[in-house]
Formats: C-alpha cells, sequence, structure tokens
C-alpha cells in the first residue's frame, strides 16, 4: 500500500488530469512486477519485487513509449528535481519564455509534466526531428515543442499589460486563492482550458456516453434509513425469509 | 450538471430510477426480473465497438453517490456492474487471444473502483447497524499475532465450531511464538537489518538535499524542508561537498 501511494506521488495531478484517466488505471499501467513470491508457506507470503524508479520525460505513463522507456532492464542516470511546494502553471496560462531560441516570445501552454517541473508551450520552442527514415524513405519532419523548466524558463504574463511578471499565490476576501501579480497587483485568473480534459472541454458541456448514468438518477435519493443490515433489507424486499438459528461458534 | 457514472446492462439504457419501478412487491422474488435478451452475446461487447481504438465512458460510482442510494437500488446497482466487468473481462480475453488491442482497458478500473467503493459503503450501513444493535463493527475480526519466526502480522480470524484449546489440528498449525536462540539470533539480525536499511535511505536523502543545493541555489528551502522532513538542512549546507573547495570568510 505504502509503495502504491510512493509510485502514485510520483505521477503529478496536473501531468494526469487532462487524460481524464482513474489512479487505479495509472498504476496498473506503469507498474512492473520482477518478481512475485508463489503461494504457500514462505517466509515472506506477499514479497513482490517491482521497479521503483521510474524515468518520467515527455510520455505518459500509461502509454507503450512510456514502458519501452521503462523497459526491465533500462536503468537511467538519476535526474534532480528542484521541489516545489505549490504547482501554479495550468493549460491555457500566457507565458513568456526566457531562455533559448524563442526567448522573449509569449505563448500557451500545452502540456504539463509536473515531474519533471516542465510545460511545453505551444508553436515555440519546437526543434525539427526526423521520423520514419527507411530503406527507400527518407523521412519526414515533424515540428516537435521541447519542454521548458517552470522554475527558470517561464515566466506568467500580467493580463492587464500583457508583460511578464512575477506571481504570488494570496487570498482573496472571499477566501479563494489566486495568482497576483507582484508588479502590477492584477489577479492573473487560472483559464478555463486548465478543467479540460480529453473527454470534454468543460464538465458542463460534456456529452454523455451510452452507458452512462443520467446525472438526475445519480442524484436522486432514495435511501431510507432503517434499523436493518444490507442483507436484511435486501431480504425483506425480496420476500426471503430467514429462521433458521445459526450453530454457537468460536472465532480464533 | 456533471453526474455520470458508468453503468450498464443488456436492456441498453437501464437507469436507477426505471429499475426503481420493479420494487413492487416480494412476488417479484418469483419472476425473473431481467430478460436474458442476447443468451451468452451478453458476455461481449456491443457489436459496433468490436476492433474500435477506443470505447468512451464516464467515471466511476463515487462513495457519496452511492450512500444517496436505498439498498435495493445498490443490490440492483452491482450485478449491473458485475456484468459489465464479466464482459470486460471476456473482451479482454478475446482480445488476447486474437492478438488485437483491447479498447480502453480503464473501463475495467472504472467499473472495480465502483465495485469497490459499493461495497465500502454498504459495510458502512452494516457497521452502523450492529454498532448501534450490539456494540461492536460486526466485520471479521482480526488481531496482531506473532508468528513461529517471531515476526508479527495481522491475523484474520476465523469460525470453528469448538473452542482453542480443543482444537488439535489448529494448534499444530498456527504455533505461538516461543522465543528461543535461533529465533532470537535471526531477530536480532532483521532488525539490523531494518535499521540499516533506514539509515541508508536516511543518507541517501541527505546526497540528494546537497545535489538539489549545489544545482538549484535560489531553491525554495520552505519546499525542501517539506519534502525531506528527515533531513537536517543546515547541517547539508554546512557539508564539505555543498560549499566547495575553499574556506567560508
Amino acid at each position: 500500500m505504502r509503495l502504491t501511494q510512493f509510485l502514485l506521488s510520483k505521477v503529478g495531478k496536473y501531468s494526469k488530469d487532462y487524460s481524464n484517466l482513474p489512479d487505479r488505471y495509472i498504476k496498473r499501467a506503469m507498474e512492473q512486477v520482477e518478481w512475485r513470491n508463489p503461494k504457500g508457506i514462505q517466509y515472506k507470503p506477499n514479497a513482490v519485487a517491482k521497479r521503483t524508479k521510474y524515468k518520467f520525460a515527455m510520455h505518459r505513463p500509461w502509454t507503450s513509449q512510456f514502458r519501452e522507456e521503462n523497459a526491465p532492464g533500462v536503468h537511467h542516470a538519476k535526474v534532480f528535481v528542484e521541489p516545489i511546494r505549490k504547482w501554479s502553471f495550468f493549460r491555457g496560462d500566457r507565458v513568456e519564455i526566457l531562455a533559448g531560441k524563442d526567448k522573449g516570445k509569449q505563448g500557451i501552454v500545452k502540456q504539463i509534466i509536473q515531474e519533471r517541473n516542465w510545460v511545453t508551450v505551444e508553436g515555440l520552442n519546437c526543434v525539427l526531428e526526423k521520423v520514419g527514415e527507411r530503406k527507400g524513405f527518407e523521412g519526414a519532419y515533424l515540428q516537435v515543442e521541447k519542454p521548458l523548466l517552470v522554475t527558470e524558463q517561464v515566466a506568467l504574463v500580467d493580463p492587464s499589460d500583457l508583460q511578464a511578471t512575477p506571481f504570488e499565490w494570496r487570498f482573496t476576501e472571499d477566501g479563494e486563492e489566486v495568482r497576483v501579480s507582484t508588479r502590477t497587483g492584477r489577479i492573473i485568473p487560472v483559464p478555463a482550458t486548465a478543467e479540460e480534459t480529453i473527454d470534454y472541454k468543460t464538465k458542463g458541456t460534456y456529452k454523455e456516453q451510452p452507458k452512462d448514468t443520467a446525472a438526475n438518477d445519480v442524484t436522486q435519493i432514495t435511501f431510507e434509513p432503517k434499523l436493518q443490515t444490507f442483507e436484511m433489507d435486501v431480504m425483506n424486499s425480496m420476500g426471503i425469509k430467514e429462521d433458521r438459528v445459526p450453530p454457537k461458534y468460536y472465532w480464533y | 450538471m456533471f453526474k455520470l457514472a458508468s453503468l450498464s446492462s443488456s436492456l441498453g439504457k437501464l437507469t436507477l430510477s426505471s429499475l426503481n419501478n420493479y420494487k413492487n412487491a416480494p412476488l417479484v422474488r418469483c419472476l425473473s426480473v431481467s430478460v436474458p435478451q442476447r443468451g451468452l452475446m451478453e458476455f461481449f461487447d456491443d457489436e459496433k465497438n468490436w476492433g474500435a481504438t477506443e470505447v468512451k465512458s464516464g467515471r466511476s460510482w463515487k462513495k457519496e453517490e452511492l450512500r444517496l442510494k436505498s439498498n435495493t437500488d445498490l443490490h440492483k446497482l452491482w450485478y449491473v456492474l458485475l456484468k459489465e466487468r464479466n464482459m470486460l473481462l471476456t473482451m479482454e480475453q478475446e482480445a488476447n487471444d486474437q492478438t488485437q488491442l483491447f479498447p480502453s482497458p480503464e473501463r475495467l478500473d472504472k467499473v472495480e473502483e465502483s465495485m469497490e467503493n459499493l461495497e465500502a459503503v454498504v459495510r458502512e450501513r452494516n457497521v452502523a447497524y450492529h454498532q448501534l444493535e450490539r456494540g461492536e463493527t460486526g466485520e471479521r475480526p482480526g488481531r496482531v499475532r506473532t508468528g513461529p519466526f517471531g515476526l508479527k502480522s495481522y491475523h484474520k480470524m476465523c469460525q470453528y465450531l469448538i473452542p482453542q484449546h480443543l482444537n488439535k489440528k489448529h494448534r499444530e498449525t498456527h504455533e505461538e511464538y516461543r522465543p528461543n536462540k535461533d529465533t532470537e539470533d535471526f531477530l536480532l539480525k532483521y532488525r539490523e537489518k531494518l535499521y540499516l536499511t533506514k539509515k541508508r535511505k536516511q543518507r541517501r536523502n541527505f546526497n540528494h538535499v546537497i545535489g538539489l543545493l549545489n544545482r538549484f541555489p535560489n531553491m525554495d528551502m520552505q519546499a525542501l524542508k517539506e519534502q525531506y522532513p528527515d533531513v537536517d538542512i543546515e547541517k547539508a549546507k554546512a557539508s564539505r561537498r555543498h560549499r566547495g573547495h575553499f574556506v567560508p570568510k
């Protein structure tokens, strides 16, 4: 249990939000079991040898590319990631790039890789990558956005004057936590795109799938408190009578 | 409103409200409510999803939503989820057999998560009843037991018809821990191993913090302290490996 929490704590919340996948699936998809003790009498009955150190890069943990990158027997050099107290860059934020060939340009945050403190900015900081090269075909070039460190390579843009600004998290009078530009004192709102996932743009515009329970049916309250256990209630409603007396038994 | 949950049945879109209509009388017990519409094909997905690259689905049922539902509804929902799970497991097996890709495997996790949540809610209700009526949880009891090697583990108790002191076979198979020289030697080494693992982890963290301090001199110290609570950061800063090869002024 502790190990799974540890593993999941490494996949950042904001890097998996867009995929809209359950944590349970992400855990299952990235898990690599090297050894599991067989059933029976063992010195350590439930001993499992799993991969504990993963390399997090541009490929998301549930993809086959990630699995390939972290295949059994593949080991990577240690990566130092600067600790951050609160994540402050969201999908759809306007940021200015402070380093690299697109230094000084502004763009929109497209993807978050929280495990490495990375964001990619739409159409900026790109490189050309050659793909599909084989005999008889010289390959095609793809423009790929390279990641940028949120700690030093990007800065948020103040919406009032469209200039890069340092910022702070502060509380409004309503108790809401907001990002505030320390240069102008203006609030930098979290964009609506931050809640977008691969399945819907906003929660309100979600298109129900054929097997979904309708929202009204989910919120409808049918529970009535009764002095009965679950089994007693279900048996009552189905007309099952049980008058056998269980024998006396001992727990040990 | 954004409320959706994965729920399926052979009857197409069978929602909980339509399930309620069957809650008429005890007579229903004699009649089978669910109609076998597709026979064994209920174990397979809808034909239009065969060979699909992706099958969209909502999210799993949350505990707070399940708490609103009556026992009968939960009972019915359990079987809806169970059938869905059987269908998904069959489809997964079939995809593996035919060396094809099983589309959207996260559906299985959504259904299983819903089933876990449902079971937890039922358990909550039963515990509340037993606490009120009998002053105990009514759950399967357990205790921390010391095994024959002297290692402690949680033992889930079982029901027996005769008390423990009369049960000779149980006594033979479930030996109590009796300290002797061998187990004490073993435990000493075992605890040493645990201690060394703990120490190694502390040292590893300490070295990692030095590495971080060297790479990110303007780092947020509060965040560092939160992430590595067992590391003495002042000591790491004073370390020779952090300050480099010169005498501080």
